[in-house]
């Protein structure tokens, strides 16, 4: 027995031998036998195989579940891909043809010019997302992950595990670049009646030139995390920033263009100069360029000019870094993965102190003419939302990116007086105002969708309060409706300011917004409450169901209804004795009913979409036994 | 057979196992018991490979566990608080998958499959997606799962936490046996009377020091006034 005891207690009451040692005579033999039994572990090859097996069989359960629970959602989003596809492959077909029918054709000069400017800037674009995406997904699936946590108990080497994770990296990463590339290269080839090779090399290379960037994010991603833990976090933000405004000013000075020069030739030479940087040679991005603009191109008469041995030796470029990139991902798996995982997971979780923030003071007044139980439920549900980065953090992103792109489309705004600007930014306004509205309805499919699910396990905490279920479902459409109005409001104000649209624009915009908002919030809500998934925690998952996909596409036609609605009387009706207008009923006089009954319509519509929906939830919400 | 050497874990300035010595035996069920945050969770983590100890070393027979992390693996089962399973495979996939892992044979990984899920009663839904099982039907194949490839130490965080009268009851039994088999167990538990029911020795930790460490008897021995009861004793230790 061992007493030890810092306070009271002796500091040792008494103290047995400590127990046997292993190493004795006894201890040899035990150690011989636990040798021989860790001698049986599998090889490299038995743990690929292993591990490729689990990845099977996940993917066959993955498969069946789909095609059994989840068809709409598979269908659309197959449909959906082959839709972009083919609008893509259609977008670089007519584009390419242009090219090879307007400049020349391919082994020309100016041809491989032109070429060797679109395809390194296409190709460096996404090699650097590649990289990031590599990065950011390898260290969600190695570091913060429960199964990596499982896999890291058994005998499983760490090479392996980095590997493993790897693959999932590269696949998810990449296939948004085949989805956009493939399209391309394959309207170039048929374009420019490519040889059989060009199609022959197609696959390899792209594969080859997806796996550089991503081993380079992978190795980032490893290397960084190892270091993390020693650096100290001013550096790192004082980094971030510095490269943050360094790229910001590379950006600003490579599109800075004045209005005068915008796509003459001095333009068009000056454009060129500029992304020279993107034909650096030591670019994979360049090397795959430089393999395409050969395989493409048909010998003349030279034995020895060979396109497609030239195109195979870039083609070697690539597939010898990729394999020196696997190799050093390998080796750092093996080296660092372990010694960075405990790092990170011995650093102390902060714990702030949570007080009354500034938005819940602000929520509190904006509220106030609600009733106190509803006012409460909201502001439960933002304190939720506040204190959960996941969720709020991919929309400050998509705002702020929207934000950015509405500061900057000023562009129209000197040529008002022409017919053709004044169309185009009409149409762009409310283009704009649907790309708002359906960021919006991602938003409430992903976010207030689920809000009722995952009541489910804390039910019985709003069960036992003396709060009507009514009120909590109304308290969660507040929530989502008002949250989402202020944002929503404010990016289409500027996206109008910034269009200088005219005060009738303005004021129709900003009561579809405000309808889209009810609408959307109306629907999420409701079909939340209609069909309710409580064995699931994660809100991803949640709205990936069925319900959660039907909310999304209804939500969809439900946004381009009201904005069609509305957008087509505005059109006409700005551009009424501007131009001719054959019709009788377009004339001026017909056009102001016309807008005045495509806004009635809209709120029609957006009643419709938000009593019936919302009428069904709280119907089975009372209902609801947990 | 498995040693820890003076082993402390910090996170930060906060100490969570400062300098814990403890060595464990063939045939021992050892119980670790300890309020929330003394610093158990930490120990078995460093134990099954997802701590590093600031300082110290920790041996499974003449393995470190920093050194050589995979064959400790081997020589391991662990069975966390939370349990993990693939959503997306059956309970024998499951089991196959930590079979194939741990080397097992072809014949050995099915023979190991059958008497696991007969031991822990899986064979009803052993077949279907873990995606559908309960909480207790998930930690019983997490169980199988760390005692296919009869592990030398059994590694036990919080084993009964949601688990029904019967399974309770099983998996007292089996903790029982398994050391009586020769093996080590080591449990991290707050449930008392089933420490004080099934253990040979239990560790008593606080602020990361062990307290105590010892027989029941010595317990009550070193503590005349602290009562008969593994939990008046403990609490009445926790109040020195």
């Amino acid at each position: 027995m061992r007493f030890l005891q810092s306070a009271s207690l002796p500091d040792r009451l008494s103290l047995e031998p400590s127990a046997q040692d292993s190493h004795g005579l006894g201890g040899v033999a035990v150690d011989a036998e636990l040798a021989a039994l860790c001698s049986a572990l599998p090889s490299h090859e038995r743990e690929s195989q292993i591990f490729w097996r689990l990845r099977l069989a996940v993917l066959r359960a993955h498969l069946r579940h789909v095609l059994a629970y989840a068809r709409l959602r598979t269908s659309l989003v197959v449909g959906l891909s082959l839709f972009f596809w083919f609008g893509l492959f259609m977008l670089f077909y007519k584009g390419f043809d242009f090219v090879i029918r307007y400049v020349e054709s391919p082994g020309s000069r100016y041809h491989s010019d032109t070429m060797l400017f679109v395809f390194p800037l296409f190709f460096l674009s996404l090699q650097v997302m590649l990289i990031f995406s590599s990065g950011i997904i390898l260290y969600s699936g190695l570091y913060p992950s429960r199964e990596m946590a499982f896999l890291m108990t058994l005998p499983v080497r760490d090479e392996r595990l980095v590997y493993y994770r790897f693959q999932e990296a590269l696949f998810f990463s990449s296939w948004g670049f085949f989805l956009l590339a493939s399209p391309m290269l394959l309207a170039y080839g048929l374009v420019a009646h490519a040889p059989w090779y060009y199609f022959a090399y197609l696959l390899p290379l792209m594969a080859a030139f997806a796996y550089i960037p991503c081993s380079l994010g992978a190795i980032c991603c490893l290397v960084l995390i190892y270091r993390l833990p020693a650096l100290r976090r001013i550096i790192v933000g004082a980094v971030a920033i510095v490269i943050i405004v360094l790229a910001y000013k590379s950006i600003w000075t490579t599109l800075d263009f004045s209005q005068n020069e915008l796509l003459g030739n001095s333009w068009f030479k000056d454009t060129l100069k500029r992304f020279r940087f993107t034909r650096g040679e030591w670019l994979p991005s360049t090397w795959l360029s430089n393999a395409l603009i050969e395989a493409v191109r048909r010998a003349h008469n030279n034995p020895r000019d060979l396109p497609w041995f030239e195109a195979g030796k870039y083609f070697v470029v690539l597939v010898s870094n990729a394999l020196a990139l696997h190799l050093c991902v390998i080796w750092l798996g093996k080296h660092l993965f372990r010694s960075s995982y405990w790092e990170l997971q011995a650093r102390r979780a902060k714990k702030p102190k949570l007080t009354l923030a500034w938005v819940d003071r602000l929520a509190d007044r904006l509220l106030f003419m609600f009733p106190r139980q509803t006012k409460l439920l909201i502001m439960k549900d933002l304190r939720l939302f506040r204190r959960d980065p996941v969720q709020w953090s991919q929309f400050l992103i998509f705002f702020g990116l929207l934000l950015l792109y509405f500061a900057n489309v000023d562009r129209f705004r000197d040529h008002k007086s022409d017919i053709n600007v004044l169309t185009w930014v009409n149409i762009v306004s409310f283009l704009n105002l649907a790309v708002v509205g359906l960021i919006l309805s991602t938003f409430t499919t992903r976010f207030i969708y689920p809000l009722i699910s995952l009541e489910g396990r804390r039910f019985w905490i709003l069960s036992l309060l003396p709060v009507d279920r009514d009120t909590i479902l109304w308290g969660k459409f507040l929530f989502a409706a008002c949250g989402s109005w202020l944002p929503c409001a404010a990016l289409v104000g500027i996206s109008d300011v910034m269009l200088d649209v005219s005060p009738m624009v303005v004021a129709v915009h900003q009561l579809i917004c405000l309808l889209l908002c009810v609408g959307l919030a109306g629907m999420a809500v409701g079909f939340g409450a209609m069909m309710p998934n409580f064995r699931e925690q994660s809100p991803s998952k949640i709205a990936a169901g069925f319900g959660g996909t039907l909310n999304l596409v209804l939500s969809a036609l439900y946004i381009m209804a009201v904005v069609l609605l509305t957008a087509l009387p505005c059109h006409f009706f700005l551009l009424a004795g501007k131009t001719d207008l054959p019709p009788r009923l377009l004339q001026p006089s017909y056009l102001r009913l016309w807008l005045l009954l495509g806004i009635l319509s809209s709120v029609v519509l957006a009643a419709v979409v938000t009593i019936l929906p919302l009428r069904g939830g709280l119907r089975s919400f009372r209902r609801l036994e947990v | 057979m498995l040693r820890f050497d003076h082993v402390t874990r910090t996170y930060g300035n906060r100490v969570a196992v400062d300098a814990l010595n403890l060595s464990l035996q063939r045939g021992e069920l050892f119980a670790l018991l300890g309020h929330n945050g003394a610093g158990k969770t930490t120990t078995i983590k460093m134990l099954v490979g997802l701590l590093k100890p600031t300082s110290g070393a920790i041996y499974v027979g003449p393995y470190n566990v920093v050194e050589n992390p995979r064959e400790v693996s081997r020589l391991i089962g662990y069975v966390p608080d939370l349990p993990f399973l693939y959503e997306k495979l059956s309970g024998r996939e499951f089991l196959r998958f930590v079979a194939d892992m741990y080397g097992m044979p072809d014949a050995s990984a099915r023979a190991a499959i059958e008497r696991e899920a007969e031991r822990f009663q899986l064979v009803e839904f052993i077949d279907q997606l873990t995606e559908s099982y309960s909480h207790g039907m998930r930690q019983r194949t997490v169980f199988a799962a760390a005692m296919i490839h009869q592990p030398e130490i059994l590694v036990v965080d919080e084993p009964m936490v949601g688990l029904d009268p019967h399974s309770i009851r099983l998996v007292k039994d089996l903790l029982k046996a398994y050391a009586v088999s020769g093996k080590i167990v080591l449990m991290s538990t707050h449930t008392l009377n089933i420490a004080e029911e099934i253990s040979d020795r239990v560790g008593v930790m606080k602020s990361g020091k062990i307290v105590f460490e010892g027989k029941l008897e010595e317990l009550r021995h070193a503590l005349p006034s602290g009562g008969s009861t593994l939990e008046s004793l403990y609490l009445a230790l926790m109040e020195n």
